[in-house]
């Protein structure tokens, strides 16, 4: 079927925040169907809530809304675009859900907008468990025998219908699985349903029959709308059915089916998607019982999902833009497989001649007391992939790409059932083997390196598949992974790096094994960890004894037909092969030349790997602008990443990608492949910059094998007197800024005599941390005890402790700094006040109580130290202002997660200037757009709360937001709305507020319940807060407090439903800890919002009285933008 | 002990009393045979008539290999291409890095044999696992003699065939190095052996005999020539017809006065559809048929023979199609199927120039036709366009050179099994097979 040409213009729904079960897979998605769809010459129109996102970046689409994604303001932008169509299916399932509902009420019909790609009837179908359950009976295949409830009692008859424990519970309509999980019993039935129902969009859950211990095998289909159809990637979980699939290592193409196998599931996959007539790209999961050939149906995406961005990553094929052509009429034949080239179409079926794993990325490392167990919710923030030519090579791979430290499995020991910085002393105490047992049996974070303990203690395969239910076929590889592992270990007692031969380095490297991995295991590995080696083997030591044998990796291309055709995609990654030609494998493209035949250069660029709390889009966004920046000016960008998710991994953003870990080895291989002229680490997060000062220590060593490389920008010196505390502080003084109190301590008492100089409350921390970790205010001994003895201490890792500054404004500055001139992209003032992340605070561009004066203070303070440390590229600096003095708190000499927000405010795209700037253009040549103004920007945090029980909701120094939303208007209050409107909490305009604040915060409450109370809220308080607005006049009621132990509490009141909005500022002791932590876990789980700062409950009573007036207009964002 | 399941498609079908039973080729592990630890026959080397050699370690059996160097992109079904006599000939490379993950299955087979003269893998598995599985790839070649070299970088030698075409080679133990070099010079296509010969059967056997459908009416008796017939071929004509399993030169005389046939089929099988060995038998049997008006139905090799007897040519394409994920279009209806196939030769249309030299045409010359039917393309490669398919026009016959009867790859096209039964139907109109004609 042609293109169709009876619609011109199309919106596209974004998905939002970035949040646990929807991460960065959707702003690749949604940027390729842009990209796809504008190249066809369509008029694109999107709205995405997200400012972080390459997606809404103004050259993406025609018409850009940084709207929150609710019906009502979607519907309002329908109206005012009136476009022909909306493409629901690149915006996950909050882009599904928005269109199902705007589809049901009529609004589509109304304003005469039509759903493409995939229908109505095709979303309800594969989207309501009832209806989809008939689907696959009146077509013949199996499914879980299910029973869909729509309450508690229908629950309970379904259970005794089916018969036997354990059960299953998925709830419909909801992202990531939220809200189920498996019953054992009846009293866990009624919990996990009744959160089931009460997440579930249409309130409703499906009690099944338990397939636990079978595989998972997962199918990526499309088809158009001539009814052709393929199988673009199979997909296997390693770990059994019971486990989210997104919290399963997967493993692409599926290993362990029989052609006749996997037939079977292609048939049915095949034979579904033409029965709901999905017109695009979906995915398809199976289970299947690998003892007698059974299969079950468990359910189909019906749009593109994170899987299919796996897809996309680990076959080359890219499903998203496919889809999108799919849904204005292509048929897949008519389309060329961009890979290939014109050679083929995209109507084949990719082959692979690699394997690929995926692993996810989990927060556990930095929520020490969340629950690990991985069930049929998810509680992965991402996740990293790696290809290699054996199951252990890709395996390994994905290992070290996940940067928790670790980067390689390490023999287990007491140390890791902590997860305390080091626990040094614990390192030497063996994990005891019921404990390594249990976490074989529990699905957790810990299963791979139990797995991979396991067989290094030798236990046999039939020991672990009967305690795991895993297939044999992996665990042999394990089995084998260790007895290579043993290998090593042996050949290290027998002599140094000197003694290791060119087949066992083949052998070894072909088999996974990094070159820290080797020097790991030849020095035995020590309890004092993987970096620290007396008298042992280095990783340079290893490396040096590689390159000596001229062994080196070879690159492979990912063309999606297992080299049957010469493929045109500059997609690599690197292998190990036993028997292949010595020396470096030279990358064969020819260098480029500019028009006037100047050789570009070439310029390598770090991605930032996995998204984490803490290092999230917003540095995936930063290394596309830095590639864009390269090629603007026609050099040559390449770029290394690991997460799948991205637009950063997407084959055409740079010259040539690298799919390959960003750890110092595979960075500097690649770097040698290339022959690279430079390399830029700013826009990769800390990962990226993290690299800089051991690369440089490498750089003597690299050029000895013909690599003449510059760290393109800030150098590693700077780079280092801004991170480290004592260089930055000798700095401030000789430049007069004014930091905080600080002191630093290696061990416990000087740490100790630090803190008792300062005086409480100070603020503590390790040094070069990601986010925040380990930070904690702490406001008296006792404290300071509690946390030195989780704390890990050591010389080249001390800790910080600093002056708390309370009740300070605190301020960040993203700005770019040629050496000479300094660009300030925005001064940004955070809601909270300073002590809580900056990453989890709420700002507003421009600030909205900060003196002129200040501003110039801190403008001229930026320049001072953007020039004075000789920065060359993007910074960002955190101050505070505390009784009219400015602070500096920290210098990032790297872009910041605020660099998408400052651009998307104010017109300013500062990544790209600082990458033009890191690759040697000044600013004063640079032609700089004019800043928007008249406008408040806010950017609010989205928090995982609801994922991750165990997990105290309230923010506080250390990180814990997995995403941003924007909201933007002229008037302060409104642009905050929007914002916190986009965070997808309701924002109530009548109800009841539950308010209990802490002693110092007793006065300043008074005026925000004054105004509560004149919106005819009901108020109720503890006894304290209570007297205290009652004697400042306003009407209250006064409630229990849960320690209190007497009815009605809080909880009671929450649980009823009387309470829409709760103000709690945490208290540091006492019972109220408690209580507060109680009371939020429950607002969490209610979905009722809550505030926990005096400056945000302002914030929220101004919203709220905004609110009552209805949602804001939207605003196109180029309006301002592109002028 | 599991006893040999061989291969009897006949066995249950209504009416049919003596079913034939033939040779799985897995049953040579059933006993499991006690072989020695296979880890290992040492370094190997693979040489190519262009100089290039590839390292490896040998396993399989401990012989020379030496063919024609091809690859297949299929990731699964490793096995049914091993038993696929269409690779006869060939020294057959696996792309896909791990061979043989899920080991080897009695019933799977697609013949009695392991036909590739030698196997080329990054990897084998020795821990296969399946419920199904009773051996390893090695245990599996060991038994079959067929020797195979693994830990070769497979990805540069694809790319090796990808650009010089496919390619003679041998490989063996490295110290034999020298002598396999000069073997390899005076190493001869095996396009020029009767490569039919070899796998095809030698005698005639219905394998159903006496089936009979719902209605208990005889079914229609179609002729299977034998050209090296996979086994799943056989399996779904005799769901649809009374097969006679035969050889390619057993005339079509002998078909309707002996056999009493109603339909003909041509099977897949190796080597240049135009050598004039047992190819050229089967081609003029096919082409009496369509002089004859009989339904009839080929693939792979017998889409080749079929074209040629219409007074197409053939010709050898450069590295041939081989594995699961080719797209073809049907240019009547303009879908697409997603089909296995394993073809190196492939049919020219009418009126375009032979792409590539023909090694039997410069002793014989061009074939001529052999049938007044002319041909009409009705399916193509999406891909490269080459034929993939051909309808006779006004006869009811047809051919496509992808395999509808998967085994290994996608079940795409397996309605045309159908389709050519509608066919025979049609022209039975109704009556009783001609097969049955003179009982009644």
């Amino acid at each position: 079927m042609p293109r169709r040409n009876d619609i011109q213009r199309i919106m596209i729904l974004g998905s939002g925040p970035i949040k646990i079960g929807q991460a960065a897979e959707f702003d690749f998605s949604g940027s390729q169907a842009c990209r796809a769809l504008r190249s066809d010459g369509y008029e694109v129109i999107l709205v995405n809530s997200n400012p972080a996102t390459i997606q809404n970046d103004p050259e993406m689409a025609d018409r850009i809304y940084i709207e929150p994604l609710l019906p009502d303001v979607i519907r309002r932008i329908l109206e005012i675009e009136k476009p022909d169509a909306l493409l629901a299916g690149m915006g996950g399932q909050t882009a599904l859900n928005l269109a199902s509902t705007l589809a049901h009420d009529g609004s589509l019909a109304k304003i005469g907008v039509e759903l493409i790609g995939c229908n109505l009837v095709s979303i309800d179908e594969a989207e309501d468990r009832d209806l989809f359950n008939r689907v696959c009976q009146e077509i013949d295949l199996p499914i879980c025998e299910a029973h869909a409830c729509n309450s508690i009692n229908e629950v309970l008859e379904a259970a005794e219908d089916i018969g036997k424990y354990p059960l299953l519970v998925r709830p419909a309509f909801t992202l990531g699985g939220l809200g189920g999980g498996t019953a054992w019993n009846k009293g866990q039935l009624v919990e996990i349903a009744s959160q089931g129902i009460l997440h579930s969009q249409i309130g409703q859950v499906l009690i099944e029959e338990s397939i636990l211990g079978w595989q998972e095998h997962e199918y990526e289909v499309m088809r158009d709308a001539s009814d052709n159809c393929i199988i673009v990637c199979t997909m296997e979980n390693i770990d059994p059915m019971g486990v989210h699939t997104g919290e399963s290592v997967v493993v692409a193409p599926q290993q362990t089916l029989s052609d006749r196998d996997h037939q079977m599931l292609r048939d049915a996959a095949l034979r579904l998607i033409r029965r709901l007539d999905i017109k695009g790209g979906c995915n398809v999961q199976f289970a299947f019982n690998q003892d007698t050939g059974d299969y079950r149906v468990i359910e189909v995406n019906p749009r593109v999902s994170r899987s299919s961005a796996l897809a996309s990553k680990a076959t080359g094929y890219p499903i998203a833009r496919m889809a999108a052509l799919i849904a204005v009429g292509y048929t897949l034949d008519e389309l060329p497989n961009p890979i290939t080239g014109e050679g083929t179409t995209a109507a084949f079926e990719p082959t692979l001649d690699y394997c690929v794993v995926k692993i996810p990325r989990w927060p556990f490392d930095k929520f020490r007391t969340a629950d690990r167990t991985l069930g049929t919710s998810m509680k992965s923030t991402g996740e990293v992939m790696a290809i290699g030519r054996s199951f252990q090579e890709a395996f390994l791979k994905a290992w070290a790409s996940l940067e928790y430290g670790q980067p390689h499995p390490r023999p287990l020991s007491m140390a890791d059932t902590s997860e305390g910085e080091g626990m040094g002393e614990r390192a030497s105490e063996e994990l005891p083997d019921e404990i390594l047992e249990e976490w074989l049996r529990v699905a957790t974070d810990r299963r791979m390196g139990a797995l991979y303990e396991a067989f290094r203690r030798g236990w046999s395969v039939d020991r672990v598949e009967e305690i795991t239910s895993i297939t044999r076929w992996f665990l042999h590889q394990f089995e084998r992974m260790a007895v290579v592992d043993a290998e090593v270990v042996e050949a290290g007692k027998r002599g140094k790096a000197e003694s290791i031969t060119s087949e066992m380095m083949r052998s070894w490297k072909s088999n996974g094994l990094t070159d820290a991995h080797i020097a790991d295991a030849m020095a035995g590995y020590p309890t004092t960890g993987w970096r620290i080696k007396e008298n042992g083997v280095t990783e340079f030591d290893v490396m040096s004894r590689r390159h000596s044998l001229s062994i080196h990796p070879v690159y492979r291309m990912v063309d999606s037909c297992a080299a049957e055709f010469a493929a045109v995609t500059p997609y690599y990654y690197s292998t190990y092969e036993i028997n292949c030609e010595d020396g470096i494998d030279r990358v064969p493209h020819p260098r480029k030349y500019s028009a006037e035949g100047e050789e570009a250069r070439r310029l390598v660029v770090i991605g930032s790997g996995p998204i984490r709390i803490g290092q999230g889009i917003e540095f995936d966004y930063g290394a596309v602008h830095a590639v864009q920046a390269i090629r603007e000016v026609g050099h040559e960008a390449i770029l290394i990443n690991n997460n799948p998710e991205t637009v950063s991994t997407d084959f055409d953003t740079s010259d040539r990608l690298y799919f390959d870990p960003l750890t110092l080895e595979s960075v500097s291989e690649i770097l040698l492949r290339e022959g690279a002229d430079g390399i830029l680490l700013q826009f990769g997060g800390q990962t990226a910059i993290n690299l800089a000062l051991p690369l440089d220590g490498r750089l003597e060593h690299l050029s000895g094998l013909g690599l003449n490389l510059k760290l393109e920008g800030t150098s590693p010196d700077a780079v280092d007197e801004a991170s480290d505390r004592e260089r930055f502080e000798a700095f401030a003084k000789r430049a007069k800024l004014k930091m905080p109190h600080g002191l630093t301590g290696s061990t416990p008492d000087e740490v100790r005599a630090a803190v008792q100089e300062i005086g409480f409350p100070v603020l503590i921390r390790p040094s070069y941390v990601l986010g925040g970790r380990g930070m904690e205010i702490l406001t008296n001994d006792a404290q300071l005890d509690a946390y030195m003895s989780e704390a890990y201490i050591a010389p080249d890792k001390p800790l910080l402790a600093d002056e708390y500054l309370g009740h300070a404004i605190e301020l960040d500055v993203d700005a770019v700094s040629d050496g000479e001139e300094v660009l300030i992209g925005a001064i940004m003032e955070h809601l909270e006040e300073a002590g809580i992340h900056s990453g989890d605070s709420t700002c507003f561009i421009p600030p909205q109580n900060v003196s002129q004066e200040i501003l110039q203070t801190v403008e001229d303070w930026t320049e001072r130290i953007g020039i004075g440390l000789n920065i060359i590229g993007c910074f960002n600096i955190q101050f505070a202002i505390c009784e009219d003095e400015l602070y500096v708190l920290e210098v990032n000499p790297r872009g910041s997660r605020t660099f998408p927000f400052v651009a998307k405010s104010t017109g300013i795209p500062l990544a790209r200037i600082a990458a033009r700037v890191t690759i040697g253009a000044k600013l004063s040549n640079l032609e700089i757009p004019e800043r928007t103004t008249g406008l408040v920007c806010v950017k609010a945090p989205v928090f995982p709360f609801i994922k991750l029980r165990g997990l105290d909701p309230a923010p506080g120094p250390e990180m814990k937001s997995t995403g941003e939303v924007m909201g933007s208007d002229i008037d302060p209050a409104r642009a905050y709305l929007k914002a916190r409107l986009a965070t997808e909490l309701p924002v109530p305009t009548a109800g009841g507020v539950y308010l209990t604040v802490k002693d110092g915060d007793k006065a300043s409450l008074v005026p925000i319940a004054k105004r509560l109370s004149e919106m005819c809220f009901t108020l109720y308080a503890t006894t304290g807060t209570a007297n205290a607005l009652k004697a400042g006049g306003v009407p209250v009621e006064r409630v229990y407090r849960i320690a209190e132990h007497h009815s009605p509490d809080a909880l009671d009141l929450m649980r009823q439903g009387k309470i829409n909005l709760v103000i709690n500022t945490p208290s540091k002791s006492g019972g109220a800890v408690l209580d507060g932590n109680m009371m939020r876990r429950l607002a969490v789980e209610l979905n009722i919002p809550f505030v926990t700062t005096m400056s945000g409950a302002r914030m929220e009573v101004e919203a709220i009285y905004a609110a009552i007036d209805g949602i804001p207009e939207p605003r196109l964002l180029q309006v301002d933008y592109l002028k | 002990m599991t006893s040999p399941r061989g291969f009897s498609p006949g066995d249950g079908q209504p009416g049919v009393f003596t079913p034939f039973c033939g040779i799985d080729a897995a049953d040579t592990l059933l006993p499991k045979p006690s072989v020695e630890d296979g880890v290992g026959r040492g370094r190997g080397v693979l040489l190519l008539a262009d100089g290039s050699r590839f390292e490896g370690e040998l396993f399989g059996a401990a012989a020379v290999g030496e063919g024609e160097l091809v690859f297949t992109t299929g990731m699964t079904g490793f096995q049914e291409s091993l038993t696929d006599p269409s690779f006869a000939g060939q020294v057959l490379t696996f792309t896909w890095p791990l061979l043989g993950n899920y080991g080897i299955a009695a019933g799977v087979s697609e013949s009695s044999g392991v036909w590739p003269r030698g196997v080329v893998c990054r990897e084998w598995i020795s821990h296969p696992d399946h419920r199904d599985c009773i051996g390893t790839v090695h245990e599996f070649l060991l038994a079959h003699g067929v020797p195979g070299i693994t830990s070769v970088d497979t990805r540069a030698l694809t790319r090796r065939v990808r650009e010089h075409g496919v390619i003679l080679c041998q490989f063996g133990p490295i110290e034999m190095e020298e002598e396999m070099v000069k073997r390899l010079e005076v190493m001869t296509s095996p396009d020029l052996d009767d490569l039919v010969d070899e796998v095809s059967r030698n005698d005639a056997v219905l394998i159903n005999e006496g089936v009979v459908d719902g209605n208990g009416i005889p079914k229609p008796r179609i002729a299977a020539l034998d050209c090296g017939i996979k086994y799943n071929i056989l399996r779904q004509l005799s769901n649809r017809f009374e097969v006679l399993w035969c050889p390619p030169d057993i005339g079509f005389d002998s078909l309707i006065v002996d056999w009493q046939i109603d339909a003909l089929f041509c099977s897949n099988g190796p080597g240049d559809p135009a050598h004039s060995g047992k190819a050229m038998s089967a081609r003029e049997t096919l082409a009496a048929g369509l002089e004859e008006k009989m339904p009839v139905m080929g693939i792979c090799l017998g889409h080749q023979l079929l074209g040629l007897a219409t007074g197409l040519e053939t010709y050898k394409l450069r590295y041939g199609h081989r594995g699961a994920n080719q797209p073809v279009v049907d240019l009547v209806t303009g879908k697409v199927s997603v089909t296995s196939q394993n073809h190196g030769f492939a049919v020219n249309p009418m009126g375009s120039e032979p792409l590539a030299p023909h090694p039997i045409w410069q002793s014989q010359g061009a074939p001529s036709a052999l049938s007044e039917a002319a041909t009409k393309v009705r399916f193509v490669n999406a891909n490269d366009r080459t034929v993939e398919g051909l309808d006779v026009i006004g006869r009811p016959a047809f051919s496509v050179q992808y395999h509808p009867e998967a085994c290994p790859g996608p079940h795409d096209a397996a309605p045309l099994f159908d389709h050519f039964s509608e066919i025979v139907g049609k022209e039975m109109d109704g009556g009783l097979p001609l097969s049955k004609r003179g009982v009644s």
